[in-house]
């Protein structure tokens, strides 16, 4: 049986405590606290020894999206010292200026695939030049952002097929056409279901969809419906 | 082309004329991607086909292009597709016509839903095969993998003989079929547009039949034959076919079809170097009607042969030493093809006489 949980920001945009309380009961075992913006970083990291986060059995933490190259040694710092070592830290690779300040994370670093819009980290073979630069980096495979870059479910394929050793995470949704994350649809789910026997039923599943209270338990239906493998997988 | 230098070398061969040509072709690809820098986006990309694609361009070919659309439609679009026109004007004069199959823009959604049946016209059928076969994304690429992938999806995911079949040859049938299929299409409308332009282009059509479009299907047939012969063993063979890896095997094609046909020729015949006369003649062959096609000296009436081939009345070929010397480069590359693909003495032999004609 998979584990799957949400990300805080899809619950609550830029409300980790609200997003904790809205998933509180509902017996998911992961989570991902997001920060997506570099001034909601330091309060999370000073928040999290106060946080009550002893239902999830699985915990990461996503990164800014977005930082300045003079930012980015003190987010690193911030990321390094204060996020617990067993917790992934999802990083996109576009909001890296300079590798020497990401090198020290190993394993903890997660790349993550990018939707279209970006310039890099959205094909097998642009992560493969980010993971020369981190060669010890894991893999958060973004199934949507995926599905975005190439609707017939190549480059999933590819991404899964060279880097499975490096996934740590899934993030899931539909992603539509603005790269804004939605719930899954029907289609999503018939085309995430081609590729979800490649990935292990160990991997931690992060729902990003942006949801109402009412559809979380809804989503997190269709999300493990969507990673059950087709037939012929 | 490393194939086919590795070739040309292995062979004591000089195919000069392909040489200028591939550099021209690289040429003239730059200069319009400087001139089309902004016009592509993540949606939107700039493709273009024929002898540009083929790495085959000379003085006289025209630039085969489209805009070809994988995303939100947006009213702007036709307006994007005339200024691409009015941008290629100015470094080309050449271009398909308004209301042609090219040069104009075309949506992703027909090329990937329609194959086959009544709406899967003749326009759209050259517009996906050539795609496939022979294709080049000017600028952002994004558009035209993805239609790429999802076209050669539908050909792979719905061919049951390839992954539940009986036969000991695993060849894409839907796809070949539809390759095969547009190769006799091509030769129908050469008739076809023998009856509707009596006015001239005759020779030049025929010849190009003969050549680049024969060329097109052998390379289309080998990147099917490649889902079988690339196997060492049969062992590994029947044990990656056990799975449906749909996108391994689209992965596998999109290495392949990144090469022009040409390459993919040389790529297929570079283990076969027992037949290396056969391999020389065809290339040869073909160098000289790239060396024909991109001869500037004027014949004694004015023109240069590819236009004398052009305008050339049918009634006028029996006789005429272009007509002829165009006539053998043709004969000697079927007479070439034959030697290498109708024969039991290799396996893509065999696979030719599998699936060529039954």
């Amino acid at each position: 049986m998979r584990t799957v949980g949400f990300s805080s920001g899809a619950v609550a945009y830029g409300d980790f405590r609200g997003a904790l309380t809205n998933l509180r009961d509902r017996h998911f075992e992961c989570l991902e606290l997001s920060a997506l913006r570099v001034p909601e970083l330091a309060p999370l990291i000073e928040a999290l020894p106060q946080l009550d986060l002893s239902a999830y059995s699985y915990v990461s933490l996503h990164a800014p999206s977005m930082f300045t190259r003079e930012e980015e040694a003190s987010v690193a710092e911030t990321l390094y010292t204060g996020v617990p070592e067993a917790w992934p830290i999802v990083v996109h690779p576009d909001t890296i200026h300079d590798f020497k300040h990401w090198i020290r994370f190993g394993k903890r670093i997660a790349i993550e695939n990018m939707d279209r819009r970006k310039p890099i980290g959205r094909t097998a073979g642009e992560l493969q030049e980010i993971f020369n630069c981190l060669p010890e980096a894991s893999l958060c495979f973004d199934v949507g952002h995926a599905r975005q870059c190439d609707t017939s479910m190549t480059e999933a394929f590819l991404i899964l097929s060279k880097f499975s050793g490096r996934l740590v995470q899934v993030h899931i949704s539909e992603v539509n056409s603005a790269s804004q994350h939605d719930p899954i649809s029907h289609g999503a789910k018939l085309a995430f279901q081609r590729i979800a026997c490649m990935i292990p039923e160990q991997i931690p599943i992060i729902i990003e969809s942006r949801v109402t209270d009412t559809q979380i338990s809804v989503e997190a239906v269709r999300a493990l419906e969507a990673l059950t493998p087709a037939l012929v997988c | 082309m490393k194939a086919l230098e590795a070739l040309e070398e292995r062979t004591g061969s000089d195919w000069k004329h392909l040489r200028a040509a591939r550099q021209t072709s690289e040429r003239k690809r730059a200069e319009i991607k400087k001139a089309l820098d902004n016009f592509s986006t993540a949606d939107a990309s700039i493709v273009v086909v024929g002898s540009l694609a083929r790495e085959e361009f000379t003085a006289g070919s025209d630039i085969d292009w489209t805009l070809l659309l994988d995303g939100i439609s947006r009213p702007q679009d036709e307006q994007l597709a005339r200024d691409i026109r009015l941008a290629l004007d100015e470094i080309e004069k050449k271009q398909p016509g308004r209301e042609g199959v090219f040069g104009t823009l075309v949506s992703s959604h027909d090329l990937i839903h329609r194959i086959g049946g009544e709406t899967d016209t003749n326009a759209n059928t050259t517009r996906r095969i050539l795609l496939l076969l022979e294709s080049v994304a000017i600028g952002r690429p994004e558009a035209h993998s993805r239609v790429l992938n999802n076209i050669l999806y539908r050909y792979l995911d719905e061919d049951r003989g390839l992954w539940f079949g009986s036969s000991p040859y695993k060849v894409p049938r839907f796809l070949f079929n539809d390759v095969a299929r547009y190769w006799r299409t091509m030769a129908v409308d050469f008739a076809y547009k023998q009856r509707s332009r009596p006015d001239g282009g005759f020779l030049l059509r025929n010849v190009k039949l003969r050549m680049s479009r024969k060329l097109l299907f052998l390379a289309g047939m080998l990147t099917c034959f490649d889902c079988h012969t690339r196997f060492k063993t049969p062992e590994s063979r029947a044990e990656f076919y056990s799975k449906k890896p749909v996108e391994a095997v689209i992965d596998r094609l999109r290495e392949i079809l990144a090469n022009p046909p040409l390459e993919i020729l040389a790529l297929s015949l570079l283990p076969y170097d027992k037949f290396d006369g056969s391999i020389k003649k065809l290339f040869t062959a073909y160098d000289d009607f790239i060396g024909m096609l991109a001869d500037d000296t004027l014949l004694p009436n004015e023109i240069t042969k590819r236009k004398h081939l052009d305008t050339l009345p049918v009634e006028q070929i029996e006789g005429d030493a272009v007509a002829t010397e165009a006539r053998d480069i043709s004969h000697r590359f079927r007479d070439a093809i034959g030697e290498l693909f109708l024969t039991k003495d290799t396996e893509l032999g065999i696979l030719t006489l599998e699936y060529g004609v039954f």
